[in-house]
């Protein structure tokens, strides 16, 4: 027997939560990966490359799921094309992981000394912002029980912001790696194009985070 | 057994199984909000409903009904037969009591109301002909198909929208609900109380003009405002940065406005409902007692305390189940929307049904769902149940109407 509860069908935006936290396990191993893999562990980089992938099947398990219940008969509190917009923004960032994965696995390469120390800043800052994104999407339940305004829309504004400048810093160092980058003349052509392939594939994750900040700033009320 | 002592004892019985599917069906989405959004668990929700379901159906149910319910039939055409109607009211109330069984159990929110209506006007047809229904009449009812849902949903919509504004969006939402509580429930014990006070309360033989009634509902109203206060400034605050906390707390203060409400639409939901169960039983009282027709009937103390008793009893028997699978599920509806919904449907149900208008709790409550949906207050809202709801709304007269005509026709071919 069902009531005018049914009115109500299940929530879409604890799934998106579910999804951002299987994303989020993915980005906390992008570190790990380069680690691995600067210190020529490929042993170690195959088993990080196995749990990406596992991390990436489960997340896309979810996304389609989301996809099959939102029928276009729901209505949702915000643009349902914006929160498909989330959705793939999420979802794309653990396809990049999964290709730097991929990409490792395809040769075993020396990563030159004088690229190290700025790759793993690109790095650490990828991740950083990364987090930050899969912060936001958890604020999405306070955002909705705010009704998209007051303290929580102004905390969300601050972090699509952030997002927003930390990508622009990314692109900033994404071009003095790849400066550098093609400034070495001992590189094979095949380990320049597999490292510039990183290099594009980090600021991937980096240009899917801000877009999340952006999506999330439409839902506020203005 | 002669023939009126069985019509008498049929009547009650069906005026019985009737009652018990208006518990049954009704109680689980008048309180259903409350139960889902955890303000209450649902044995409160229950005792809640069956205090509030008594009450309103006992106090504000009605003294005096007319034979027919919105006068939809003239009763004139049964003078030379008055038996007819009797067997009219009978077929009718086992026609909208076996609708609103089949609705229950396909979990289709109909209106009790119009399942009534429905089944008076088919019975008329059958007795007398079309022209024997008075259509304007029946008119004003299918508008209100259209009004009660639109207004229960103007009104949530722009409560929530209000609510937003002054509460969710600002910055320290606690204090600001700490704030607004005392109001809400000024105007809450104010609409309840003019409701008990003006026409209603035949039973207590208290008889006020609408501005005493409305007096009196303010003083009630101030009572509760000051009662409140003080228990709204106890309320610990929370530091303006923790968002998070901040908005639970604003929450747990919309649980308390909530069982108010609670308690409110259970109230209007009796009023409002239970002359759909004692109504006809009454009529057929009155005609077998005098033998006659008449326009109006008094309505027996004893029938109203057994339309309310058996409200009660059908939604302590089958209500029950419903409301603990609300309570055992997680909905997706918080505290202040539910309040806004059932405030709103039961604003609504007791404002238009002292203006005349037979508008539906159901119907009611449905719309001002909505309405906090269309204000953005909800994480989804269903379209596609919607369409289905509607449909079953469409379906609820022609149904009742063809069932209460045949049942008419064979009382009539072996009762004579």
């Amino acid at each position: 027997m069902r009531t005018i509860l049914s009115m109500f069908s299940k929530s879409p935006f604890k799934p998106l939560v579910s999804h951002i936290n299987q994303v989020n396990e993915c980005v906390n191993l992008i570190t790990p990966l380069f680690e691995a893999y600067q210190s020529k562990n490929y042993g170690k980089v195959e088993e990080i490359a196995k749990d990406i992938s596992d991390l990436e099947h489960k997340a896309d398990q979810i996304k389609s799921d989301i996809r099959q219940h939102l029928p276009q008969s729901i209505f949702l509190p915000v643009d349902k094309r914006d929160f498909m917009r989330l959705l793939s923004a999420q979802d794309d960032i653990a396809d990049a992981v999964e290709d730097l994965a991929v990409l490792m696995r395809i040769k075993n390469i020396d990563v030159p000394e004088d690229l190290s120390k700025l790759l793993v800043d690109l790095v650490n800052y990828v991740v950083g912002l990364a987090n930050d994104a899969c912060n936001m999407i958890r604020e999405l339940e306070d955002l909705l029980e705010a009704s998209f305004g007051g303290a929580e829309a102004e905390k969300v504004e601050e972090m699509a912001l952030h997002l927003g400048v930390g990508e622009y810093e990314a692109d900033k160092k994404q071009f003095l790696l790849a400066q550098k980058l093609f400034s070495l003349n001992d590189l094979s052509a095949a380990d320049l194009f597999l490292l510039n392939e990183l290099i594009k594939k980090l600021g991937a994750v980096a240009d899917q985070s801000e877009k999340i900040g952006k999506t999330l700033h439409m839902f506020l009320s203005r | 057994m002669d023939l009126s002592t069985f019509l008498m004892v049929f009547a009650i019985a069906a005026c019985i199984y009737m009652a018990c599917n208006i518990g049954a069906n009704d109680v689980a989405n008048a309180m259903g909000t409350s139960v889902g959004s955890g303000s209450l668990t649902f044995k409160q929700a229950i005792y809640v409903a069956a205090v509030a379901e008594f009450a309103g159906a006992y106090f504000v149910g009605g003294h005096v009904s007319d034979t027919i319910r919105k006068g939809m039939l003239d009763p004139e055409i049964f003078s030379d037969a008055p038996l007819h109607l009797v067997y009219g009211m009978i077929a009718a109330l086992v026609s909208a009591a076996l609708w609103l069984n089949i609705a229950s159990y396909l979990g289709w929110p109909v209106s009790t109301t119009h399942s009534i209506v429905g089944a008076v006007v088919g019975f008329g047809v059958m007795a007398g002909g079309v022209d024997a229904i008075n259509w304007g009449k029946v008119w004003s009812v299918v508008v209100s198909w259209v009004v009660s849902p639109v207004m229960g949903g103007l009104v949530a919509f722009f409560l929530f929208r209000f609510l937003t504004n002054q509460v969710f969006r600002r910055r320290n939402p606690l204090l600001y609900a700490k704030r607004i509580l005392p109001f809400m429930v000024f105007l809450v014990c104010v609409i309840l109380a003019n409701a008990m006070f003006y026409k209603g309360l035949k039973n207590l033989h208290l008889d006020f003009s609408y501005p005493e009634a409305l007096t009196y509902a303010i003083i009630f109203g101030m009572v509760g405002f000051l009662i409140s206060k003080p228990l709204a400034k106890k309320i610990p605050d929370v530091p303006k940065k923790e968002i998070h906390k901040q908005l639970e707390a604003t929450e747990n203060i919309f649980k308390y406005l909530q069982i108010t409400t609670a308690f409110y639409i259970a109230f209007a939901h009796g009023s409002n409902d239970v002359a759909n169960a004692v109504g006809p039983l009454a009529a057929v009282v009155s005609i077998l007692n005098s033998g006659t027709v008449a326009m109006k009937v008094a309505m027996p103390t004893w029938i109203l305390v057994l339309g309310g008793g058996f409200i009660v009893f059908g939604l302590l028997v089958w209500g029950r189940r419903v409301m603990e699978t609300i309570g055992s599920k997680i909905t997706e509806i918080t505290p202040s929307r539910g309040f806004c919904a059932t405030f709103s449907g039961a604003t609504v149900v007791l404002v238009c049904s002292k203006m005349g208008l037979p508008v539906s709790t159901t119907h009611t409550l449905v719309g001002s769902v909505i309405g906090v949906g269309l204000a953005r207050g909800l994480p989804t809202l269903n379209l596609g149940i919607i369409k289905e709801i509607v449909m079953s709304w469409l379906a609820t007269v022609p149904f009742t109407a063809l069932l209460s005509a045949i049942l008419f026709k064979l009382m009539l071919l072996t009762l004579g």
